[in-house]
């Protein structure tokens, strides 16, 4: 899944860098997202995403693919399990800074891939709130940025904001289209226990056959 | 597969259910017939720390005729809404569209007020509830609140619940002189409707006085099709007059885009399935 954000805000490039580079104090900005541990360009955390009953909590790491310094162009990959559901999220985020006018326009493309039950369960829901997350983190992030003061463009700093959205998905290296298996519906019994059931009568079934089978060999060859 | 840990609290009265809710905190859970949550449960996508069961509470279950509006229990299973003889005189409707729910062992075991407190935005009777304008009766530590159709469904399975709160039953308006049909399309014998219309008018002679169309999965919650509604006042009931009216079915809606199908297809769906359930609760010709 492809998400695309582009803010401005009303600061110069060097100085929307700094800030965008500051992991520790963009992290924030990814809703259920703490971040455990910054060491250079890799990082490490938890980002919880919560769905009226359904909870999920991914933990994760990611590191600084790319800083380009002149370009302003920083990539970030993170990817991260929930433990519970085995179910992984990763995402490559690239951000792009851009001079526009005397303000700086911040283009973020985000590469999110979900896999196991959380993808499978619900049609499209999780994607859909992830994307939302998402989306949040692009507006907090335009305010944090806007809201920076001066002195935060001092130094280039070492991590991109984007790290933090993609630590929060956490990304694998390959981006890929959401869901590639078919969507179960898990949330009614009907389709999945159905299923299931079938797949417990056959792996019995197939059991009950290679007993038999052996006591027919055994039989014959004793 | 297995559930996480949890603690299970059998109540038998609604005050009890209150109680335990608000003892065990955020995480705890309301059980009513278990046919979404044990699922997710034992996908170990949900993981409360404590289940409050509603299925030894007395008077959750049956419907009462309360004058002009029949009060359906919330923990009135789908088989019994499909059975009785008030839902089938007052709301044909609601039973008309619980008879396509999923399927007869989960209509055996599901209840009206927990697949609607479940606020999936694929489930059917949200809308239905919507388009019948019912009324919902939660109680919580606070007491007891009325809280009306269109401000109960807020967010992908988000409901105007709080976490303290429980649904107790599900008041519907007696609607003499109005007919409804509810129409889904999905894509397998009971699987989720791709796209379902739930729709109630009230005829005039010739034409069609009011209509009410309330969709499910053409957003995070389901959505009143005002367009339809406005664009069929007054109309005459014929195919013509509604399949025009219907083309403004997908107006204001957002569905989603996933494996099973496109916006783009959710919204042609949302005109066609809404042509064809006027067409039904008009008696159209």
């Amino acid at each position: 899944m492809r998400l695309e954000h582009d803010f401005t805000v009303p600061v110069p490039v060097e100085q929307a860098w700094a800030v965008l580079l500051d992991l520790p104090r963009v992290a924030p900005c990814m809703p259920g997202a703490t971040l455990t541990e910054v060491d250079g360009d890799t990082f490490a955390g938890t980002v919880k995403v919560k769905l009226g009953p359904i909870a999920l909590t991914y933990h994760g790491k990611g590191h600084i693919v790319e800083r380009d310094e002149v370009a302003h162009r920083a990539v970030i990959e993170a990817s991260g399990k929930d433990s519970r559901s085995a179910g992984t999220a990763a995402a490559t985020v690239t951000a792009n800074l851009v001079p526009d006018g005397t303000g700086t326009r911040v283009e973020v493309v985000t590469e999110l891939t979900i896999t196991g039950r959380p993808a499978q369960f619900g049609r499209g829901m999780i994607a859909d709130v992830s994307a939302k997350l998402i989306g949040q983190f692009a507006d907090c992030l335009a305010s944090t940025i806007t809201a920076a003061p001066a002195a935060a463009a001092a130094v280039p700093g070492p991590e991109p904001a984007a790290a933090t959205a993609a630590e929060p998905e956490p990304a694998a290296a390959v981006p890929v289209p959401v869901r590639q298996a078919e969507p179960i519906d898990l949330l009614r019994l009907t389709g999945s226990t159905r299923t299931g059931r079938r797949l417990a009568l056959m792996a019995g079934g197939a059991v009950v056959a290679g007993v038999a089978a052996w006591l027919v060999v055994r039989w014959l060859t004793g | 597969m297995i559930p996480a840990a949890f603690d299970y609290t059998r109540v038998s009265t609604v005050d009890e259910a209150v109680a335990a809710l608000g003892t065990a905190g955020e995480d705890a859970k309301v059980l009513a017939g278990g046919q979404s949550l044990i699922p997710l449960l034992r996908l170990r996508l949900a993981a409360p720390t404590v289940l409050v069961d509603l299925g030894g509470v007395a008077g959750l279950r049956g419907v009462r005729d309360d004058g002009n509006a029949i009060v359906v229990g919330a923990m009135t299973t789908h088989a019994q809404v499909l059975a009785d003889p008030l839902v089938a005189a007052h709301a044909p409707l609601l039973a008309q569209a619980t008879g396509t729910v999923a399927d007869r062992q989960v209509r055996h075991r599901g209840t009206l007020g927990g697949s609607l407190a479940h606020a999936d935005p694929a489930g059917d009777l949200p809308a239905v509830a919507l388009a019948l304008d019912a009324t919902f009766e939660v109680a919580g530590p606070a007491g007891r609140r009325q809280v009306a159709a269109a401000d109960f469904f807020v967010d992908y399975l988000t409901s105007a619940l709080g976490p303290g709160e429980v649904l107790v039953s599900v008041r519907v308006p007696k609607r003499p002189g109005w007919t409804g049909h509810y129409e889904k399309f999905n894509r397998m014998a009971q699987g989720w409707a791709l796209v379902g219309v739930a729709a109630l008018v009230r005829r005039d002679n010739g034409t069609i006085a009011q209509a009410r169309v309330a969709l499910t999965n053409m957003g995070t919650a389901p959505v009143r099709a005002a367009g339809v509604e406005a664009a069929l006042a007054g109309v005459p009931a014929t195919a013509q007059a509604v399949a025009a009216a219907a083309a403004h079915a997908a107006q204001g809606a957002s569905p989603t885009d996933d494996l099973s199908a496109s916006a783009a297809y959710r919204e042609h769906l949302a005109r066609v399935l809404t042509r064809r359930a006027v067409m039904a609760a008009a008696h159209a010709t």
